[in-house]
């Protein structure tokens, strides 16, 4: 019959009209907007350590804390545009949904539920114990804010935790299980922030730096190349996130 | 009138056909998932070659350098390697 080939034919054709469509809907690859190269450096410390050392000393240095070479200030005004709106976003911002697949989703869940489980309870003391920096002079934290601002001018806007903590979540620039090892290394360096506030560990504030310019280094080579935008917005909010660290009080707000 | 084994034959291998470069680029995924996690660690591997699931959040990886590792996530949900000889 001459309706058996064209009957044959169009099966045919209806089964490749999925492989069609779907061909028909890979999109180019959009055009990556130039980005700045990120920088995985410690910026210099050098200006901020002047001034520090044109200020009268309001409390005794310690040897380690006067061996900080790379030690921010956390109180100073260089962080304070940034770091309020970070702390205070912490508790406002609305939880954003993940784009990671279901599965992905439920790997996730239930390390962090057993993490939760097998983590003791931080102890609310310690942010009663807690001791405010002394201020600095006006004079030098308006220096310190005009250098950063000098150096900065075009920086992309800074994040906070929750929204670096999403972001992190939803980027597929890194699979479940390094985003699960990256966060377990991310719950040691605050365990080791806490250690340190509650005295427990003899790990001091040069230390922690150390450990967390190297994780962010790790969390920067790992995203850089297929997730530009969020690796230069880490960059941009790392001493932000350093700010809220490496002060007692904002770190004791945190929950994270 | 095309009979129903040849009809299942095409259907197979268009199945196949659509369905091979998925799996692939999941293995390509799960391989470089792999040697993310064992480099975190700070453990050597350089490229994982080939990954075998044990079980679910269980692998075993074996590097281009002949290092082998098991990857898992414990009860307290921390990923762990292990080398393994």
């Amino acid at each position: 019959m001459m309706t058996t080939p064209l009957i044959h034919l169009g099966r045919i054709t209806l089964l490749l009209l999925p492989l069609i469509a779907g061909c028909a809907a890979i999109a180019p690859a959009a055009p990556i907007a130039p980005v700045p190269q990120i920088v995985a450096a410690q910026p210099s410390t050098a200006p901020l350590s002047d001034v520090v050392t044109t200020m009268p000393p309001t409390q005794p240095l310690t040897a380690a804390q006067a061996t900080q070479p790379t030690a921010p200030l956390p109180s100073t005004g260089a962080f304070s545009a940034v770091t309020p709106r970070a702390s205070s976003t912490l508790a406002a911002a609305p939880v954003a949904p993940t784009a990671i697949a279901i599965e992905k989703k439920s790997v996730l869940r239930a390390a962090e539920t057993a993490a939760a489980a097998a983590r003791p309870q931080e102890a609310p003391a310690s942010a009663a114990t807690g001791t405010k920096p002394p201020p600095r002079p006006v004079a030098a934290v308006a220096a310190v804010a005009a250098v950063a601002a000098v150096a900065e001018p075009a920086a992309p806007p800074s994040l906070d935790l929750n929204a670096l903590k999403e972001q992190l979540k939803e980027t597929k620039a890194i699979g479940v299980l390094t985003k699960l090892s990256l966060k377990n290394q991310v719950d040691d360096l605050l365990q080791q922030f806490r250690d340190h506030y509650q005295g427990k560990a003899k790990i001091t504030m040069a230390q922690l730096r150390r450990s967390y310019d190297l994780l962010l280094m790790k969390v920067l080579s790992l995203i850089q190349d297929a997730d530009q935008r969020l690796a230069s917005a880490i960059v941009a909010s790392r001493e932000a996130i350093w700010g809220l660290l490496a002060d007692k009080q904002k770190f004791s707000t945190l929950e994270v | 009138m095309i009979d129903r084994s040849t009809f299942l034959a095409q259907t197979l291998l268009l199945a196949a056909f659509l369905g091979g470069p998925s799996f692939a680029a999941e293995d390509e995924a799960l391989k470089k998932d792999m040697a993310s996690v064992i480099a975190l660690q700070g453990l050597p591997c350089g490229q994982v070659n080939a990954v075998k699931v044990n079980a679910e959040n269980d692998y075993t990886c074996r590097c281009k350098d002949g290092n082998r590792y098991r990857v898992h996530i414990n009860t307290a949900g921390r990923v762990i390697v292990e080398k393994q000889n």
